[in-house]
């Protein structure tokens, strides 16, 4: 298969990249500065690179992707990719001990692979047994190593130092691991680009609704990031009960007509 | 990356309640006063019936969408109180007038959510209340209520869970969480950076601007 961008496009791409996370560093004004986010000027240059990316490449073919295949069949092809990324969702629950999320994942994978053809329908999850996501990222936390600073990754996106070393993990396996299945260099190839634009497609939606209503996509972003593995290495029973406190700053009753609001009946 | 930010904005629809038009008069109002649990199941199934007979909602029908935002969710939501959670320390700062300025522009935001969540029910769409985990204590008034979403066939559900308050006029919803990211807590981040570079005038004029787009 030949590749998409010659060599020379590539090394100018590298460098427009650099360029970017070095004006970042200069130039850009970012307001109070955040504890989570120490390095957020070059995070936000990054972040805007993928976005150019995203919208010049990923988002069209999403786009195409979606509109020629009909859903049920994409939703056919998101479970089996799903499914698979479930064996190591298993390995990486037993790596952190969690033996009953361990069970409940190759219960799932054995049922959705036989019953479910291969993974395509999602049997398991209609039974009640939810998916169990789980990465290196998360095992690594568990295990005890902090997660650093957030950092915006090129083309990856959210990460964190610690996320990012257990993205090389989850990469190696799939690619070198899962790929070395495969003796057919075209179609492994083939099957990572269905896999890129099928993931993409999944998220059409999050990222049409985030565009039309997120004030700054960036913060709505990282926020949701930290927040989401945060809770992913503390477990389920962590932070179920963990209400968010609000401080309450206008705790006299309201003039409802003054703030234009219908009068409760 | 797997966000699900945009579920709680599509199931915020389900704090709504009522027919879609004033002839389907045969649907009974969801009663605040029940159960925290059996209150939202109520009115998430009675909106998901309304919604899914109406086409011109999924064409994406604006005017259609406001309507249905103002007759079947604010009634059932405290939106003042979401607003002013999610302005934190500044609602003080803010004159009455802002503040109102602010729920406006607030209220356009999420409805112009909810003309692209709508637009992507179908029939296998359902949304199913699970029981409260512990026996709430009788006095509790600020509740924690979790309920899945099965957005397509053969997708799995995702979990919304809705933080009501019981107030005068029975419970109301005030908060959302999709996936571990409350409404509040998330929109506090974004309102907080956008008030100290531009003050609250800004922010209203940043969220006004994204309803023109």
């Amino acid at each position: 298969m030949r590749s998409l961008f010659s060599a020379q496009q590539f090394g100018l791409a590298l460098c427009a990249l650099a360029l970017v996370m070095l004006s970042g560093c200069a130039t850009r004004s970012v307001g109070p500065a955040n504890p989570a986010d120490p390095l957020e000027a070059s995070n936000r240059a990054v972040f805007e690179f993928n976005d150019a990316v995203d919208r010049a490449v990923l988002k069209p073919v999403a786009q195409a992707y979606a509109a020629v295949i009909p859903q049920p069949i994409r939703t056919c092809i998101n479970n089996i990719f799903l499914n698979v990324g479930d064996v190591w969702s298993w390995v990486n629950s037993t790596l952190q001990g969690r033996q009953v999320d361990a069970l409940n994942t190759f219960g799932r994978v054995l049922l959705n692979s036989t019953m479910g053809l291969g993974g395509c329908l999602d049997l398991a999850s209609q039974t009640g047994a939810k998916r169990i996501p789980n990465d290196f990222g998360v095992t690594l936390g568990v295990w005890g190593f902090d997660s650093g600073p957030y950092l915006v990754l090129p083309i990856i996106g959210s990460a964190t130092v610690r996320d990012g070393t257990g993205r090389a993990v989850d990469l190696y396996v799939n690619q070198v691991g899962y790929g070395s299945l495969i003796n057919n260099i075209n179609v492994r190839n083939s099957i990572y680009g269905l896999e890129v634009v099928e993931r993409r497609e999944a998220l059409l939606e999050v990222t049409n609704t985030l565009d039309r209503t997120a004030l700054d996509r960036y913060s709505l972003i990282r926020d949701a990031y930290l927040k989401r593995r945060q809770a992913q290495v503390g477990g389920a029973t962590a932070e179920a009960e963990k209400l968010p406190n609000y401080e309450d700053y206008g705790a006299e009753p309201a003039d409802e007509k003054a703030l234009g609001l219908t009068p409760k009946k | 990356m797997k966000l699900r930010i945009d579920l709680f904005f599509k199931l915020l629809l389900l704090c709504g309640l009522l027919g879609l038009s004033h002839t389907s008069q045969a649907q009974t109002k969801p009663n605040p006063n029940a159960s925290p649990n059996d209150f939202v199941q109520q009115v998430a199934d009675q909106v998901l019936t309304a919604l899914k007979a109406d086409s011109s909602v999924r064409a994406g029908n604006t005017t259609r969408v406001n309507q249905i935002v103002d007759d079947l969710i604010l009634p059932n939501v405290d939106f003042e109180k979401t607003t002013r959670l999610a302005a934190g320390r500044y609602w003080r700062q803010a004159t009455p007038e802002q503040q109102a300025a602010l729920v406006k522009a607030f209220r356009g935001t999420l409805g112009r959510a909810y003309s692209g969540a709508f637009a992507r029910i179908d029939e296998a769409t359902s949304v199913k209340v699970l029981p409260l985990r512990v026996e709430a204590d009788a006095a509790a008034t600020d509740i924690v209520v979790k309920s899945q979403v099965t957005q397509r066939a053969n997708t799995q559900p995702i979990g919304l869970d809705y933080r009501l308050e019981k107030t005068q006029q029975g419970w109301k919803i005030y908060d959302l969480n999709v996936e571990n990211i409350w409404l509040i807590e998330n929109y506090r981040g974004q309102f907080a950076q956008q008030i100290s570079q531009t003050g609250i005038d800004g922010l209203i004029q940043a969220l006004n601007q994204r309803a023109q787009q």
